[in-house]
C-alpha cells in the first residue's frame, strides 16, 4: 500500500465503497441490510481494493445482489439506479486499479476512457429501470422478461461467435 | 531479448462481470425480481462487450536499446516493440529495478493506451560495470478489459557500461619516454623541434640543420641539434583486491573502486591523447592484463576491460607472485587505496627496478569498513583504525623511497607528480638491478 499512487489510492477507495454504497442504496426504500452482511461486504470489499483481480469482488457483488433480492421484493425506485451506480463505479474502478502492479501510476487518457465507458454503460441501467417501470402494471409479468433476458443472451452468444470467427486457425 | 511466448487470458474483470451478469440476469427472471437486472444491467453490457472484443492472434513483444555503448552516467531510449498485438488496447510496462540504473519517467512504470504510441523508457546506467538494460515485463489488455496478455517477462540487454573519462591538457612531460614518435623530449638528440645544442658539422647530418651564423664566425660548419621527440609508455595498476566505501553512481559519493576506476581511465584517455603506449594491471582474483597499445581502439579496450573490473579478493600468493611487464622507461601508475599489503610490495619493486613510479591514492576520506552482520562494531572499528595505520606506514615508506602519492582528485591531478618525476629523471641515479 505504501507504494501506491494517488490514483490508485482513489481508485481502490471507489472499488472498497462501491458495494456498500450499492448495499446501503438498499435502506433507502425501506429496510436496510443488517449489520453482519454489511460487515462481511465490507470485508470482501476491503480484499477487493486490495486484489482487484481476486474473486472477492465477485462474491461481495453477488451478496450485494442477494440484499436486493432479499428485500427488493419485485419494487423497482430510483435507489436501485443509485446501487447499480455504485456497483458499475466499484467494477471500472478495479479493472483500472488491475492494470499493472500497484505502484503504477493511472494514465490519463485510460482513465477518461473508463469514465466514459462507466458513464455508458450505467445508461443500461436507467433504460431497464424504465422498462420495468413501464411493465409494472402489465399482467404476465415474468414472461415478457424471460423473453428479454432470451434475446439478450442469444444476441451476447451471437456476439461471441462472431468474435470467435474473426481468430486465426 | 524477445518475450517468452503467452496467450490472451480472461482477466479477473471479465469473470466478475459474467459472475454478477449471469447470476443477476438468472435470479431476476427466476425470482420475479426486475429490480436485479436493473443493479446487473451495466455489467451484462460490460460483459458483452469484453467477450466480443477479444484480439485474435499470439502477441510478442522485445526491447531494443538506442546505444549499446553508454558511459555512466549517459542516457539512452528503451524501446517497447510489439507484434502481433492486434485487438490490444492498453499495454502496461514495468521495467526491473537494478542497481545503478536511473529510469525516466516515473521509475520505470507505466500503462497507457496502445495507439499513444510505443513505451519508451529512459534509462541512464549511474555507475560503471556490466549493468543489465530494458530488463521488465510486460502486459497486455484487450478492450473493455476482457483479456490479458501476459505479463510477460522481456529480459534485457547486458552492456558494459564505461567508466567516465573526463580528458584534461597537461604540459607535464613523461619522465623517461622510450619510443619511436610521441610528443614528450627525450634526453637524447633527434629530429625534433627542441633545442639540444650546437655541435660541429658530421657526414649524415642534414643540410638543413646547419647553423649559418655560427658556421660564418667559426669558420667551420656547425649544426643545431634538437631532442628526439618519443612516445611513452603508461602501466595502469589498478587495484581490484576490494571496495571500501559506498558507491552512489556517478553524481553521488564515489567508493574507492569508482575513484580507481576513473582514474585509470582519466590516466589513460590523457596519455593516448598524447600518443603513449597504454598498459592495464587489474590485480584481483584472475589478474588480468592488457597489454600496450595507443589510438583510440586500445582506449576502448582499456576502458572495457575497467568496466569489468570486480572487487574480488585475490588467492594466496597469486598477487605476490605478480610481475609487471613494464619495459624501461614506462611509467608505472598504481591506483590503489593502498589498504593491501601486496600493494606496498608491488610498487617498492617497480620503485627499484628503476622505474618512474607514482602511487594514486584513491581511498575516500569517509570510507568505512564493510562489516559482515554479526561482527561486535567496535572491534571492526579497532581493526579498521589499525589497517589505516598500517597504511599510513606503507605510504610514508614509499615516500622514502621517492614515490610520490597522491590523492585522486580529478583530472589533472598527476600533473604535478609527473612534471617532477620528469625533473629527478633528468638527475643520475643508481639503479638495482
Amino acid at each position: 500500500m505504501r507504494h501506491w499512487t494517488p490514483g490508485q489510492w482513489v481508485v481502490r477507495l471507489v472499488v472498497l465503497t462501491g458495494p456498500l454504497l450499492a448495499l446501503s442504496a438498499e435502506g433507502l426504500q425501506g429496510d436496510g441490510p443488517g449489520w453482519p452482511l454489511l460487515v462481511i461486504v465490507a470485508a470482501l470489499s476491503a480484499a477487493f481494493a486490495l486484489y482487484p483481480e481476486s474473486p472477492a469482488g465477485s462474491v461481495a457483488f453477488v451478496l450485494v445482489l442477494a440484499s436486493w433480492w432479499e428485500g427488493g421484493a419485485g419494487l423497482v425506485d430510483a435507489s436501485a439506479l443509485l446501487a447499480a451506480a455504485a456497483l458499475i463505479a466499484s467494477h471500472v474502478a478495479a479493472v483500472l486499479a488491475a492494470y499493472g502492479p500497484d505502484d503504477v501510476p493511472l494514465d490519463r487518457e485510460v482513465t477518461l476512457l473508463w469514465l466514459v465507458r462507466g458513464a455508458a454503460v450505467f445508461l443500461a441501467a436507467p433504460a431497464v429501470w424504465l422498462l420495468a417501470d413501464a411493465l409494472s402494471d402489465q399482467p404476465e409479468q415474468a414472461g415478457v422478461w424471460v423473453a428479454g433476458v432470451v434475446a439478450a443472451t442469444t444476441a451476447v452468444l451471437f456476439a461471441i461467435v462472431a468474435g470467435r470467427d474473426r481468430e486465426p486457425a | 531479448m524477445e518475450a517468452q511466448s503467452s496467450v490472451w487470458r480472461p482477466t479477473g474483470s471479465l469473470a466478475r462481470s459474467v459472475i454478477v451478469a449471469t447470476v443477476g440476469v438468472v435470479a431476476s427472471v427466476v425470482g420475479g425480481r426486475p429490480v436485479l437486472l436493473v443493479l446487473v444491467a451495466p455489467m451484462v453490457v460490460t460483459a458483452a462487450f469484453a467477450l466480443v472484443r477479444r484480439p485474435p492472434g499470439r502477441p510478442s513483444a522485445h526491447v531494443t536499446l538506442g546505444h549499446r555503448l553508454l558511459h555512466e552516467g549517459q542516457g539512452t531510449l528503451s524501446r517497447l516493440v510489439l507484434t502481433g498485438a492486434e485487438g490490444a488496447e492498453q499495454v502496461t510496462r514495468v521495467a526491473a529495478r537494478e542497481p545503478y540504473v536511473r529510469v525516466h519517467p516515473a521509475a520505470g512504470r507505466a500503462s497507457r493506451l496502445v495507439a499513444g504510441g510505443p513505451v519508451d523508457f529512459e534509462v541512464s546506467p549511474r555507475r560503471w560495470g556490466r549493468r543489465t538494460l530494458g530488463d521488465g515485463a510486460v502486459a497486455l489488455t484487450s478492450a473493455w478489459g476482457g483479456f490479458r496478455w501476459g505479463p510477460v517477462t522481456t529480459g534485457g540487454d547486458r552492456i558494459s557500461v564505461l567508466p567516465t573519462s573526463v580528458p584534461y591538457g597537461s604540459r607535464a612531460e613523461s619522465p623517461q619516454p622510450r619510443g619511436l614518435v610521441g610528443a614528450h623530449r627525450s634526453a637524447r638528440t633527434g629530429s625534433g623541434t627542441e633545442f639540444s645544442g650546437i655541435r660541429g658539422f658530421e657526414p649524415g647530418d642534414r643540410l638543413r640543420r646547419i647553423n649559418w651564423r655560427v658556421s660564418a664566425r667559426s669558420g667551420r660548419l656547425h649544426v643545431t641539434t634538437t631532442r628526439a621527440e618519443e612516445d611513452a609508455g603508461v602501466l595502469l595498476v589498478v587495484d581490484a583486491l576490494a571496495d571500501h566505501g559506498r558507491s552512489d553512481g556517478v553524481d553521488g559519493g564515489e567508493s574507492s573502486l569508482d575513484l580507481t576506476v576513473r582514474a585509470a581511465a582519466a590516466v589513460a584517455e590523457h596519455a593516448v591523447r598524447q600518443g603513449d603506449r597504454v598498459s592495464l594491471r587489474v590485480l584481483g582474483r584472475d589478474s588480468r592484463q592488457l597489454g600496450y597499445g595507443a589510438g583510440w581502439v586500445h582506449l576502448r579496450r582499456v576502458l572495457g576491460a575497467l568496466a569489468a573490473v570486480q572487487p574480488v579478493a585475490a588467492q594466496d600468493g597469486e598477487v605476490e607472485r605478480l610481475q609487471l611487464r613494464a619495459a624501461e622507461g614506462t611509467m608505472v601508475v598504481v591506483l590503489s587505496p593502498m589498504l593491501a599489503e601486496v600493494l606496498g610490495t608491488v610498487t617498492a619493486t617497480a620503485l627499484r627496478r628503476g622505474l618512474p613510479t607514482l602511487v594514486v591514492d584513491t581511498l575516500p576520506e569517509d570510507a568505512a569498513p564493510a562489516v559482515t552482520r554479526g561482527t561486535d562494531p567496535v572491534a571492526a572499528d579497532l581493526a579498521w583504525r589499525l589497517r589505516r595505520l598500517e597504511r599510513e606506514q606503507v605510504l610514508s615508506s614509499l615516500a622514502a623511497l621517492g614515490c610520490p602519492v597522491v590523492p585522486w582528485r580529478g583530472p589533472g591531478t598527476i600533473d604535478e607528480v609527473t612534471r617532477r618525476l620528469a625533473r629527478r629523471a633528468q638527475q643520475p641515479r643508481v639503479v638495482v638491478r
